[in-house]
């Protein structure tokens, strides 16, 4: 497993660098370097017209938020993809997979980063909701890249549906907003928008969306089931793409939000239901992976709280805020990622006193655990200080919800790290590879870096928050050493956190409580109940559609009938459905349409097959007499022609098929006898009320047939069929004469396997 | 449909007819075409009444019989191809001319050359190509449904 004994086993490993994985990561480093070269200068904008009756346009902007989500997808993605190129070569030995299948990683690695940064930086919504899609898609991929496995499966289908469904609320809520106010652009929306009933629907759509891409309850249960992913995945989804995409989202459209008193609200509620159950499940959680994933719902539950909170600090804070934990969070994963590969353990319970045989790994791990229990020195502090700031402003609830939260990260995220690297070694482990420590320790510099020397993020975050407040936002982090009420909460939230880690019978109890229950009653067992119901649902309509060839054509004729009969009956016509005089050939054609009817009636309820295809040529022959009668000459020789021709292929159809009557099916059940009659009577009424409506409708405009008609001398003709056949509507003819050609085809493909003669 | 030859085929006069009905049901086909701009009947009728004297012709004679009897009949699925070639150059030709398709030529108010009621003119070349079509779809048709103990699919 570890470094040394890959290299004996496969000693190509380190000669055939992973190229891919690297430039991917050197592509990323560029990516960043070029991002924040644009924003020291400021940003700008770039509006292509793209469907431009529809009001969409390919609008970017490389404004403040987009800068900081741009930066942390191409920052974080270096570091990841320098890590993965390590990490994937691994992998693949170890699951016995040929290197051939990176083609299957880098290329989604490297379009989820361009999605990302595509998503920062679009501020069309219908761009975003494409972006936005584009990242589900990709992580579809990622996350089941171990296709072999089926939890990989299943889990990489969780995340596509989990997001991509409510997704859809994002583009109706996007509509909703174009159809009021004439837009998708969002900074043209903030201009425009007025609180009212649809600012807070088309606001609740858009929060759906962007609440289940960022994993919050009730639609979290996908992301612990995602960290099935290849660890750089999970590093890198879960910190600064997949689900920083749906606090992004919010971002962006903020000052929508904002106008809306009830989205705020469900914000609050949400951030704050996030906190509590990702923190009490993550101090309960076994596997290193599945910690850290309810750490990130929680996480994610403090910066949907900041944005369920109004205000300039609240808006910055939450920029701060995300940018801080994706690089702590991307940390945590690749540690977690390293220690699995060192000892293939990935279970807390098996692991423990990893600190004195991996020092740098413990002590990188630690300023990044360090950083989300928000110890000073680290930049946790300060985005737990800006926490605290924004919460003291809007009262003592969420004074008291902001303190326990804090205490709820710092208990499980230091007994993650106190599992792992204190105590007795359970399992030794084998020398790491340096590619998978020196990312784990560059992040946890940067983490350093933040404590030390706010400004810059502190800049950055400013910067995005301005956009997400629609207003300058100033924020001035630093450490202060007096008894302010941040300083008193952060020293509260310690000593909270310091007692529910030591009181490890009670946390376990809770958190295996809470667990258990949500097994029982959770969001997740809703989601497998409905998606199972979906299929036994749609597997009897199958089943009842394909059982025979009238089945199929009841679902087709049945459906049919019955809405178009609703919607004529529903459309008010004036002067519709009214009742001729009966004159001249009327008389001919009463006792014709009356000896259709009856061969109908023959056809549905005979069951010798001689008798349906006679029956059914006396209703075409019936027909062909009624259109000679009603001065349609031409429909009449070619009705006569094609239903002579028509029985005999029938009639040469009969002589292939074995035995003379139709096969029983199980016996005469009660209700078979009538069901084709049935069936056909709703069609056909159907068919007849669409008719009548249409035909007894008094007409205004001046049809198309009169002008053909008055065209046809035109054209060097006298018959009008024939006219319009070859000439007014000559493609359509030209359509259906292809269609004679491609059935004779499938004809001697069914009869003679593709041989026309 | 019944081999000839068998018991139970039909008499010898129907196979007369049929084989004599050949030559008139093409005469009547050429007038539907011909006379298809003044008067009823296009070149889909046309087709059809071809494709019926081949039919009739089938069960006559069987599919074999019929072969033998007509080999021109074995050109079937060329003349299929031929005719929705016919139909697609009429219809398309105008494209090269910058042209809407199916801007027919002679177009409306110039002179049209006429042989009796026909009309020397590109709608009418569609409209053989649709004859084509049809007469070789039918008959690839009704030969692939004459005969069903030539092959056995198994």
């Amino acid at each position: 497993m570890s470094d040394a004994t890959t290299g004996e086993a496969d000693p190509s490993t380190d000669t055939q660098r992973d190229w891919q994985g690297w430039s991917c990561s050197a592509a990323a480093a560029a990516g960043f370097l070029v991002c924040l070269v644009g924003w020291l200068r400021g940003g700008g904008t770039l509006s292509l017209p793209w469907a431009p009756k529809l009001g969409v346009r390919l609008e970017f902007a490389f404004d403040g938020l987009a800068a900081l989500y741009a930066l942390l997808a191409t920052g974080v993605g270096a570091v990841v993809f320098g890590y993965g190129a390590r990490y994937l070569s691994q992998h693949l030995a170890d699951h016995r997979r040929p290197r051939s299948e990176r083609r299957r990683f880098w290329p989604w690695m490297a379009l989820f980063a361009v999605a990302m940064v595509g998503l920062a930086t679009a501020t069309d919504l219908v761009l975003v909701f494409v972006f936005f899609d584009l990242t589900a898609v990709c992580s579809y991929f990622l996350i089941g890249f171990d296709r072999e496995r089926r939890e990989a499966r299943t889990a990489a289908l969780t995340a596509l549906l989990v997001t991509i469904v409510p997704a859809v609320a994002l583009l109706a809520g996007a509509v909703l907003l174009y159809a009021t106010y004439g837009t998708f652009s969002v900074p043209e929306l903030v201009e425009r928008v007025e609180p009212g009933t649809t600012t807070t629907v088309a606001g609740l759509l858009i929060a759906v969306a962007a609440l289940a891409k960022s994993a919050q309850v009730p639609l979290h249960f996908w992301l612990p089931r995602a960290m099935e992913a290849p660890t750089p995945v999970s590093a890198y989804l879960h910190s600064a793409a997949m689900v920083a995409a749906g606090v992004l989202v919010l971002g962006r459209v903020h000052p929508l939000l904002a106008r809306s008193e009830v989205v705020l609200t469900v914000l609050l509620i949400v951030g704050l239901a996030s906190i509590a159950v990702g923190g009490v499940l993550a101090l309960g959680r076994d596997e290193l992976k599945q910690v850290l994933a309810y750490s990130t719902i929680s996480q994610y539950g403090y910066v949907v709280t900041l944005y369920g909170m109004v205000g300039a600090s609240a808006s910055g804070a939450a920029a701060f805020y995300v940018v801080v934990h994706a690089v702590a969070k991307s940390a945590l994963f690749l540690s977690a990622g390293a220690v699995t590969t060192a000892t293939g353990e990935d279970r807390l319970s098996h692991l423990g006193g990893l600190g004195r045989r991996l020092p740098l790994l413990a002590g990188a791990t630690g300023v990044a655990a360090a950083t989300l229990a928000a110890l000073p020195l680290t930049g946790g502090f300060f985005s737990d200080e800006l926490f605290f700031g924004a919460a003291k402003e809007q009262g003592p609830v969420l004074v008291v919800a902001a303190v326990l939260a804090a205490a709820l990260t710092f208990a499980y995220i230091g007994r993650y790290w106190m599992r792992l690297f204190l105590g007795p070694i359970t399992t030794a482990p084998a020398a790491l590879s340096r590619a998978l420590v020196v990312p784990v320790v560059l992040l946890a510099l940067v983490a350093l870096a933040v404590g030390v020397l706010p400004a810059p993020i502190t800049q950055l975050a400013e910067d995005a928050g301005a956009v997400s407040h629609a207003a300058p936002v100033a924020m001035s982090p630093a450490y202060h050493l007096d008894l302010r009420a941040t300083n008193v909460m952060a020293l509260a939230a310690w000593i909270l956190g310091a007692l529910l880690l030591a009181a490890t019978g009670l946390r376990d109890r809770v958190s295996r409580a809470l667990a258990a229950a949500g097994d029982r009653v959770g969001p997740r067992r809703a989601y497998t109940a409905s998606l199972l119901g979906l299929r036994r649902w749609s597997g009897r309509v199958h089943d009842w559609e394909t059982r025979d060839l009238r089945s199929s054509i009841a679902a087709v004729l049945v459906p049919a009938g019955g809405l178009a009969a609703a919607a004529f009956a529903a459309t008010p016509i004036a002067q519709a459905y009214s009742v001729g005089p009966i004159s001249g050939t009327d008389w001919l054609v009463l006792p014709l349409l009356a000896l259709t009817g009856v061969a109908t009636v023959v056809a549905a309820r005979t069951r010798e097959r001689l008798s349906i295809v006679l029956a059914l040529s006396a209703v075409g022959f019936a027909l062909a007499a009624v259109y000679a009668l009603r001065a349609a000459p031409d429909v009449a020789l070619v009705a006569v022609l094609v239903e002579t021709m028509l029985t005999l292929v029938f009639l040469a159809a009969l002589a292939r098929l074995p035995g003379t009557e139709p096969r029983r099916e199980t016996g005469p059940r009660p209700g078979r006898r009538w069901r084709d009659p049935v069936i056909g009577a709703i069609a056909g009424l159907g068919a007849f009320a669409v008719i009548w409506g249409y035909l007894s409708e008094p007409r205004e405009a001046p049809s198309v047939s009169a002008d053909q008609i008055r065209l046809t001398p035109a054209a060097h003709g006298q018959d009008v069929v024939t006219v319009i056949v070859a000439d007014f509507r000559g493609l359509d003819t030209l359509g259906e004469i292809t269609v004679l050609l491609i059935a004779a085809v499938g004809v001697a493909t069914l009869l003679r396997r593709g041989r026309l003669w | 449909m019944t081999a000839p030859g068998s018991s139970r085929g039909p008499t010898v006069i129907v196979r007369v007819v049929a084989r004599l009905l050949l030559g008139p049901s093409v005469v009547v086909a050429v007038a539907l075409i011909v006379k298809g701009y003044t008067k009823v009947g296009d070149g889909f009728a046309a087709g059809m009444v071809v494709g019926l004297a081949v039919a009739l012709n089938a069960v006559a004679l069987g599919a074999r019989g019929a072969e033998e009897a007509l080999p021109v009949l074995r050109h079937a699925p060329r003349v299929a191809a031929a005719g929705a070639a016919l139909a697609l150059v009429s219809g398309f030709f105008p494209l090269a001319l910058d042209e809407p398709v199916f801007s027919h030529r002679p177009g409306p108010d110039e002179k049209v050359v006429s042989v009796g009621t026909a009309e020397l003119m590109t709608a009418v070349s569609f409209d053989v190509g649709i004859f084509l079509l049809v007469v070789g779809v039918v008959t690839v048709l009704v030969h692939q449904l004459a005969e069903p103990d030539q092959e056995h699919p198994t």
